[in-house]
């Protein structure tokens, strides 16, 4: 598998973020994405169909976690990993979609490594269970 | 009464006429005596002889005159005896009265002079009992009757004290005291909150009212003296509390604010190594595309050290994040949970914390202390609630930092930490080379309130709040040795294994 075949939608509001994170992953070689707030994000999940979201917790409208749980309706194969700056332990609804503390970074991050290999994780995950 | 006069006059009368003719030769004509005496009409003459004397006739009537005088005398004094009797006997029936309502007055009298006495008692022992210090004074000032907290507070006994000048006995209160003759004057009391006094370190603070006496044109005024210096630093503390408080909001917000913009700064700075990076395809083929060589761009960068800048700018961030994280991590007190951590990472986070602690940096730089580190290699993680002994260590390290603050012993300030295994305990001393602290201060320096910095720079509570988390919070104990002049150990002891 390619990295340009992985398809990341990143989610925030700040769009110093959105070009800082992002100038990392396409560096990177995925194929990125991107959304300004949870509600935009929701309109376009579908036709994206992500193998990784990464959004903010705090946005403007909706926040991370709400956001997560209507998108895994909408796209459950997509792993969802969340940014937040404050102490934050996954609550029961992204536990059992099956997220875990995993998948949430804190801000700000110092090294994106993990990020990468959080999301390339993923992506192995992906392939297996679809057997591709 | 007039009777019995008469009676007898006339009895004494018949006597000497009897008498008379029985002369002792002087012999005088009966007669003539009663011829001289003009009664020859009343008395018939028979009864006299004709020598002039009484015949017997004579003898026998002035016998039954005098018999009939001493029957009718007898009658008479009978029916008086008997009319003074009931007389007297209504006089003493009238004294028995007074004297049983005599008998009652007293009785009466006495009972108030007990229940006045009773009030009295009660009264003083109202006065003795109020915590206040309770003066009566003249409009001169001058003492009348004190309570028994005005004694020990003045240190002169209320007997000593009367007729002396308030002023000259509670000297403090001096500038207050002269208000009293206006106070009397005007008749509405006065009030002076929060008059502070200074006892060697330590700073007491009272209020002192001036009632002016409620009698009629009495001229004399009551003097209530309050020490409501736990007053004042309960007050303190809870503004304290307060403001700490908000200024916890207040700094995770801005943390959490700050976090977006310095994130930024980090990636983006890693975002620019890498893009000058020749292991990125993309960034050969920008190269290409514009003309230059991506070796002789890196090569230009390396000479005039913009590689080094951009390092900088990450560790810089990187540094600021840390104090943030460690801010936010504080700040964080709702999360109190038991976890098992090393001492080492602990301590070595609040030593992190201390050096940026803003309030002791104002005081004292932290950094300007020298840190030993003496931490035990095989020492097992320990089972505590992290946030809570974060909180006492750096509690003790500010007491440290103030303590070695301005005392110039000519040493370099330093902290000792060290971490050893004691009898299955996890044992943390924490020792400076500070001007330690006398015996009486020592024994009181785990007490609530109690501090010998001023009132507003310390809340007094510390200590007291690194002793209940240590020994209800984790059942350890925390001990403190010292020696004045010679610094200062606590030493802190938690069982290894949680709450035993």
């Amino acid at each position: 598998m390619n990295e340009s075949d992985i398809s990341v939608l990143l989610v925030d509001d700040d769009e110093i973020i959105l070009e800082c994170i992002g100038a990392y992953l396409e560096d990177e070689g995925f194929t990125m994405h991107y959304s300004d707030s949870g509600e935009a994000a929701l309109k376009s999940i579908a036709a994206i169909n992500p193998v990784v979201c990464i959004t903010d917790m705090r946005l403007s409208g909706m926040n991370g976690e709400a956001f997560i749980c209507k998108a895994h309706a909408i796209c459950p194969n997509t792993g969802y990993l969340l940014h937040t700056g404050m102490a934050y332990s996954p609550s029961n609804e992204l536990l059992s979609i099956g997220m875990t503390a995993a998948d949430v970074f804190q801000k700000p991050m110092h090294e994106f490594s993990t990020l990468t290999d959080r999301i390339k994780a993923i992506a192995r995950a992906g392939r297996m269970c679809n057997g591709t | 009464m007039r009777f019995i006069r008469l009676t007898i006059i006339f009895s004494i009368l018949i006597t000497v006429l009897a008498s008379y003719g029985h002369g002792d030769g002087s012999v005088v004509d009966g007669n003539h005596t009663i011829v001289r005496l003009g009664l020859e009409q009343d008395m018939p003459l028979a009864f006299i002889n004709k020598n002039g004397n009484p015949s017997g006739i004579m003898a026998a009537a002035i016998f039954f005159a005098i018999l009939l005088t001493f029957i009718t005398t007898t009658l008479v004094l009978r029916v008086t005896v008997r009319r003074r009797t009931v007389e007297l006997e209504q006089e003493i029936e009238v004294h028995k009265q007074t004297a049983k309502s005599l008998e009652k007055s007293e009785k009466e009298l006495r009972n108030i002079l007990v229940v006045n006495e009773d009030l009295k008692k009660s009264l003083s022992g109202i006065l003795d009992t109020l915590p206040s210090i309770i003066a009566r004074i003249d409009r001169d000032g001058r003492v009348d009757l004190v309570n028994r907290r005005f004694e020990q507070f003045s240190g002169v006994s209320a007997a000593a004290a009367r007729g002396m000048l308030l002023e000259s006995l509670i000297p403090h209160f001096t500038p207050q005291l002269q208000q009293v003759s206006e106070v009397i004057d005007r008749r509405t009391p006065v009030s002076c909150e929060r008059i502070q006094q200074r006892s060697g370190k330590e700073l007491s603070f009272f209020s002192l009212q001036i009632y002016p006496l409620n009698e009629e044109e009495s001229g004399m005024a009551v003097i209530r003296i309050d020490d409501i210096t736990e007053h004042v630093r309960i007050e303190e503390m809870i503004y304290r509390t307060e403001k700490m408080t908000m200024i916890g909001g207040l700094a995770a917000g801005m943390a959490h604010e700050i976090n977006n913009p310095l994130g930024a700064i980090m990636q983006h700075s890693q975002n620019i190594e890498r893009r000058v990076s020749p292991s990125i395809s993309a960034n050969v083929k920008a190269a290409e595309e514009v003309g230059v060589s991506l070796n002789l761009v890196r090569a230009y960068m390396e000479k005039r050290e913009i590689f080094q800048f951009i390092s900088h700018i990450r560790t810089a961030g990187e540094r600021a994040s840390t104090i943030i994280s460690n801010m936010l991590h504080y700040s964080r007190r709702s999360e109190s949970r038991t976890e098992t951590a090393r001492l080492s990472d602990v301590l070595n986070r609040v030593l992190e914390l201390a050096a940026t602690d803003y309030d002791m940096k104002k005081s004292y730089d932290f950094r300007r202390i020298e840190l030993v580190r003496d931490f035990a290699a095989d020492m097992p993680p320990v089972n505590m609630t992290v946030l809570e002994m974060e909180q006492v260590f750096l509690i003790i390290l500010k007491n440290s930092a103030q303590a070695m603050t301005g005392a110039g012993h000519g040493r370099t300030p330093c902290i000792t930490l060290r971490t050893r295994t004691d009898n299955g305990m996890a044992a943390i001393d924490i020792e400076d080379n500070g001007p330690g602290m006398d015996e009486a201060t020592r024994l009181r320096i785990f007490e609530p309130f109690f501090s010998t910095r001023e009132v507003g720079e310390g809340s007094g509570l510390g200590l007291s709040v690194a002793y209940a988390i240590v020994t209800k919070g984790h059942h350890g104990t925390i001990e403190a040795w010292s020696q004045q002049g010679d610094g200062c150990r606590f030493t802190i002891r938690i069982p290894m294994y949680g709450r035993a």
